[in-house]
């Protein structure tokens, strides 16, 4: 069960991520947009943790056997031969069939799932590729092999595909220096106008602004970093941690968005608006 | 990037939510992190509250957790005596002496910054006991506590590009091992050959949080 690798492009393996060494420093990592990473192993009949592909283009691969492929996340350009591979559905494709996921379309990265799930060598317990540690357990190289494991249960279809939402308000809940902040620092956070800009990638997403106003906080003493902090740069920037986040850091730590929140910022390309309530 | 200067905080310890999935408490004393760690670890396995990570930093400890277990992972963090915490067993301590080649390219300049010659540096840096208060920058790194007080000394202004795997550095309150090769801010002051982090192990770093280090010289 393989499918051969002509070109990877911007893609990396991911799993549902390394928990448990976080004390030791390494990244949780894993699948950055996890609604539509357990959406794909869900239509793909797979465990919810079982590897895939995480891309945000550039893929070409060829199946040496039949296979059966999902896709989900960012709307994409992406065929079977010559044929539009649809959103969301289980699709049977045949040996020497060409999968191509030329780019994503109004978004950042989509999920591509095998039916029996990608396998391979695990680090530390996990198939995910760390781009802060590079930890990458299944580098992906042209003329490489990715190795499928076999189905034992059926993929199914969505009639109407699901891709990113993207929500008018994203919710601060409050995080570790809530209590540093003045009322009117609180209202600015809720009531600026954020951009995503363009440095954001697995570890973050950076967030400028027209009005960034610089602050005086005192240099903290380093603490744990969770997946949706969000820390406030001297500069009055926001970066928003994500997957491959480090496991501590020294900004303060204004707010903290939920899981879905995090799926939804971490899919907004760059120069997307931002807006934040509490 | 590591070597974050102290600031005085709050002394007693508060517990506090991070967010809906994660709770963490702050205000703890130097070395307490590591054994409030290990007391949560021990709790939770007890109760059999599903947790996903335990993380110690720098006077703070935060779990992260299922959204609905945020309620009984406060109540437990709140339960943990952490001044009794601190007396634990020494047995199941694990220490591990490091021998270093005290020749790093910094070795001069912290001596002249604390005003003491380059051996007396070494003599300082080697005869002092220190404990792992947590891991961070990268895989395998550790913080380590009991840094003599004469060479706190702030990071330097700028960061190296290329410090070599091995390195043994100070910045701040901090003595740390660079696991790999990476940038860093600390200022070197020596190497050593021992393999702190190897994911082929079971135990896949040397320092983990808690383990009480010494250094010692080679001639």
């Amino acid at each position: 069960m393989t499918l051969i690798i002509e070109r990877a492009g911007l893609t990396t393996v991911q799993d549902y991520g390394r928990p448990g060494w976080a004390h030791l420093g390494v990244p949780h990592s894993g699948a950055v947009d996890r609604g539509s990473f357990l959406l794909a192993n869900r239509l793909a009949g797979n465990e919810h943790s079982a590897a895939m592909l995480e891309t945000s283009g550039g893929l070409s691969l060829r199946a040496s056997v039949a296979v059966t492929v999902v896709i989900t996340g960012a709307d994409t350009d992406a065929y079977v031969n010559d044929q539009p591979l649809a959103h969301c559905k289980a699709t049977l494709v045949h040996p020497g069939d060409a999968i191509r996921i030329n780019r994503v379309l109004d978004g950042m990265r989509c999920y591509v799932a095998f039916t029996g799930g990608v396998h391979g060598l695990a680090q530390l317990n996990s198939l995910s590729h760390d781009s802060l540690s590079e930890i990458v357990p299944m580098p992906l190289t042209a003329g490489g092999e990715i190795t499928l494991g076999t189905a034992d249960r059926l993929a199914t279809s969505l009639d109407v595909p699901i891709v990113p939402r993207r929500s008018p308000r994203l919710r601060l809940h409050v995080g570790p220096h809530h209590s540093l902040l003045t009322p009117e620092q609180r209202h600015g956070l809720a009531t600026q106008q954020w951009i995503t800009a363009q440095d954001s990638n697995r570890i973050g997403v950076r967030l400028t602004s027209s009005a960034l106003r610089r602050n005086e906080f005192p240099e903290l003493l380093s603490l744990p970093l969770v997946r949706g902090a969000v820390q406030l740069t001297p500069g009055g920037e926001l970066v928003v941690m994500l997957a491959d986040h480090p496991t501590t850091g020294g900004y303060p730590v204004v707010g903290v968005l939920a899981s879905d929140a995090v799926d939804d910022i971490a899919q907004r390309p760059s120069g997307t608006p931002v807006v934040f309530g509490w | 990037m590591p070597g974050d200067l102290v600031t005085a905080n709050d002394s007693s310890p508060r517990v506090i939510a991070y967010g809906l999935e994660a709770t963490m408490i702050n205000g703890l004393i130097a070395g307490e992190a590591a054994v409030v760690r290990t007391a949560m670890l021990r709790a939770c396995a007890e109760q059999h509250v599903s947790i996903n990570d335990v993380v110690a930093g720098a006077r703070s400890v935060v779990i992260t957790h299922p959204r609905d277990n945020a309620e009984v992972v406060r109540a437990l963090l709140g339960s943990i005596d952490v001044s009794g915490a601190v007396k634990v067993s020494p047995v199941a301590t694990p220490s591990v002496t490091l021998a270093v080649h005290y020749n790093g390219p910094d070795l001069d300049y912290v001596a002249r910054q604390c005003g003491l010659t380059s051996q007396e540096v070494v003599t300082l840096h080697s005869g002092a006991k220190y404990v792992v208060e947590f891991c961070g920058f990268s895989p395998g790194f550790a913080y380590l506590t009991g840094l003599p007080a004469v060479l706190h000394l702030p990071r330097r202004a700028t960061p190296r590009p290329r410090v070599p795997r091995g390195a043994v550095a100070i910045a701040a309150q901090y003595s740390a091992v660079y696991p790999r090769e990476s940038p860093g801010g600390w200022h070197l002051l020596g190497v050593t050959d021992h393999e702190l982090w190897n994911m082929a192990r079971d135990q896949p770093a040397t320092l983990t949080p808690g383990t009480i280090v010494s250094f010692e010289q080679i001639v």
